[in-house]
């Protein structure tokens, strides 16, 4: 399908936190209780329109488990944005929140959008990490924040728009140089060369239809 | 014509009375199709005038011609069906026979055997599940001379820690020492129980209060306490649940400790990148040598082995293969060692060659992350047979030294 820009994501943090879960209900609307473990990594993706232009994303969603970092360092090259997960029920995922963040910074360019992503939210009896505590620390850090519930689908799709619309506004205010792939982001394969003939045809179209 | 949709001819108060015309028609049949029981010719209730006798012959004509093309068809599926068990008893019949074999011919006299051309070539056929345990005990060996005793003193010290580790996590901020405590048992038993709910979830035989919860917590927690400077790795988990289901606890063990400590299984294990690298440059030597055309698009998308190989590697195609056609891999796996690994990446990669040279990367990517559900055992090892792990004047070779780092050329073995 024809989309105006690509988008890289990568989503990243403590292993059992929800991010195959978060992904799962982004793409495909649905949740597992049980999800399979993580090796390595996977991908989903989905299109998605702001400002009335089709973006798609691609997702990269890695292993989560402390030994994986090396290879999950290689695949932050070339990612647009980044969705850093902890659970909100285990205060050691907010802990390691530091480490991630480091890595993150290390290996990707300068203008990768970070969202912070507390999960879990459904579960506020089991809560260790006040949202206050989460807005604090993205304050600090300078990321976006929001608690999700990959359950309930509470704020999902809020976090994965809300991090492509910061990125396709470091686009407008020119920040992103969008002919550099290495930034994570891809212009569309029509978009480029095909756009003065499509919104000629737009405008046929508008010309012909203007009875209603 | 009316066809009165009834399921059970003794039980409906119609049937009773007027008595039913049907039984006449009914008779005439010597084979009665079981999907035309709910379909009965009728005459109209008695408050409605009778049919034309010409529309009632037609009728009977029509319902006549369709109880004989629902008899047709319930021929041809029980003909099936025979067709169908025929080749079930035939393939338990082999399977029988090969067991047999296994039993009294190869295992007695396995260090004789095992290199023979017709027990090599029986392996590939797969080993029968019922000796399979047995010869992959074999064929791993016990190189780490590993006890059932050594395996109860690592299984009593996890015990320990698991009891002494505390059931929340503490609340208050963290000395340095806490958080090192923390780091290693995030590394080892914490994660173990996070874990094990995750591996084959919809098998629930793993998970907690299912029937191999116990053992697979036992393994990996003595691994964890057998190899502290390996400890607990995401991916284990799989291998040490296959190891399970075909042998007992105890034996498991010793098998996964021993398959982990192969040179290919300890280099990704240990997440020895560098050495991983090597790997994975290996494999796309016989990749571009085997699927020359893939091979470029894969380039051409920065698709690159990693991607895919990893998961596979990591849990042996356990996660991504059906599980009886994993097995299988196993089988040649335990029989000519992590080239057959590689060589099996190929085969996939050559089995659906067609489909991953029309798509992009993410599609690429998607596909070989999350592969079909069903894919046929015998077509996939047809495509691995045609595999052919040479190139040029170069082949895979085996590392035997146990010291992974002393390696200049780890992996391609020249052969002149």
């Amino acid at each position: 399908m024809a989309y105006a820009y690509l988008f890289k994501y990568i989503i990243i943090g403590d292993t059992g936190v929800g991010k195959s879960c978060l992904l799962l209900q982004f793409t495909d609307k649905r949740f597992q209780p049980v999800h399979d473990l993580t090796i390595g990594v996977e991908f989903g993706a989905r299109m998605i329109t702001i400002d009335g232009k089709q973006i798609k994303l691609q997702i990269w969603d890695t292993a989560g488990q402390e030994s994986f970092r090396s290879i999950t360092r290689s695949y932050y090259r070339g990612a647009a944005g980044a969705l850093l997960v902890y659970d909100i029920t285990r205060r050691d995922t907010f802990n390691h929140l530091t480490t991630w963040l480091e890595d993150a910074r290390q290996h990707s360019n300068s203008n990768m959008v970070i969202m912070l992503i507390g999960n879990k939210s459904d579960l506020e009896s089991r809560r260790e990490v006040k949202k206050e505590e989460g807005e604090a620390f993205a304050r600090e850090h300078g990321l976006i924040f929001m608690e999700t519930s990959a359950k309930t689908a509470s704020n999902v799709e809020e976090a994965f728009i809300n991090t492509a619309k910061e990125i396709y506004e470091k686009i407008q205010e020119g920040v992103f140089d969008i002919n550099n792939e290495a930034n994570g982001i891809k212009i569309g394969p029509q978009h480029a060369t095909t756009n003065s003939t499509l919104s000629g045809s737009q405008g046929g179209q508008q010309a012909g239809g203007g009875c209603c | 014509m009316s066809f009165y949709q009834t399921t059970d001819l003794h039980t409906n108060p119609i049937e009773v009375d007027p008595p039913s015309p049907r039984q006449s028609v009914r008779k005439n049949l010597d084979f009665e199709p079981l999907s035309t029981t709910a379909l009965i010719l009728e005459d109209r209730p008695a408050n409605l005038p009778a049919k034309p006798a010409e529309e009632a012959q037609k009728h009977r004509q029509q319902y006549e011609e369709m109880v004989a093309q629902a008899k047709k068809r319930e021929l041809k599926e029980a003909q099936k069906r025979r067709k169908q068990l025929e080749d079930r008893c035939k393939l338990e019949e082999s399977i029988g026979n090969a067991a047999q074999t296994w039993n009294q011919e190869i295992l007695p006299n396995w260090s004789a055997m095992c290199t023979s051309r017709r027990v090599r070539e029986l392996w590939w056929q797969g080993v029968p599940p019922s000796v399979r345990g047995k010869v992959w005990s074999l064929a791993v060996g016990n190189e780490l001379n590993i006890t059932h005793e050594l395996f109860n003193i690592c299984l009593a010290r996890a015990r320990e820690k698991w009891k002494s580790m505390p059931t929340a996590p503490p609340t208050e901020p963290e000395t340095e020492d806490a958080s090192l405590s923390l780091a290693d048992r995030e590394a080892s038993l914490e994660l173990i129980k996070l874990d094990i709910s995750r591996t084959f979830p919809h098998l629930c035989i793993f998970q907690q209060g299912g029937p191999y919860y116990d053992m697979l917590h036992s393994i990996l927690g003595a691994y964890t306490c057998y190899r502290p400077d390996v400890g607990y790795v995401q991916g284990m988990s799989f291998i040490a649940a296959v190891l399970i289901l075909n042998l007992d606890t105890p034996d498991a063990f010793i098998a996964f400790a021993n398959l982990l400590n192969k040179p290919c299984q300890m280099a990704f294990f240990r997440v020895d990148h560098s050495l991983m690298l090597k790997y994975f440059a290996a494999f796309e030597v016989f990749f571009e040598e085997n699927l020359p055309k893939l091979f470029v698009h894969f380039k051409e998308n920065n698709l690159t082995p990693d991607i895919y190989l990893i998961d596979w590697i990591f849990t042996l195609y356990s996660k991504s293969l059906p599980l009886d056609l994993a097995c299988r891999v196993w089988d040649v796996f335990c029989r000519d060692g992590d080239e057959f690994l590689f060589r099996v990446a190929l085969g996939i990669l050559r089995l659906y060659e067609d489909v991953l040279t029309r798509m992009d990367f993410i599609h690429n990517a998607q596909f070989l992350t999350r592969l079909p559900d069903h894919i046929s055992p015998d077509q996939l090892f047809s495509h691995i047979h045609a595999v052919h792990m040479t190139s040029k004047n170069r082949k895979w070779g085996q590392q035997n030294d146990t010291d992974t780092s002393l390696f200049s050329d780890p992996v391609l073995h020249l052969t002149v």
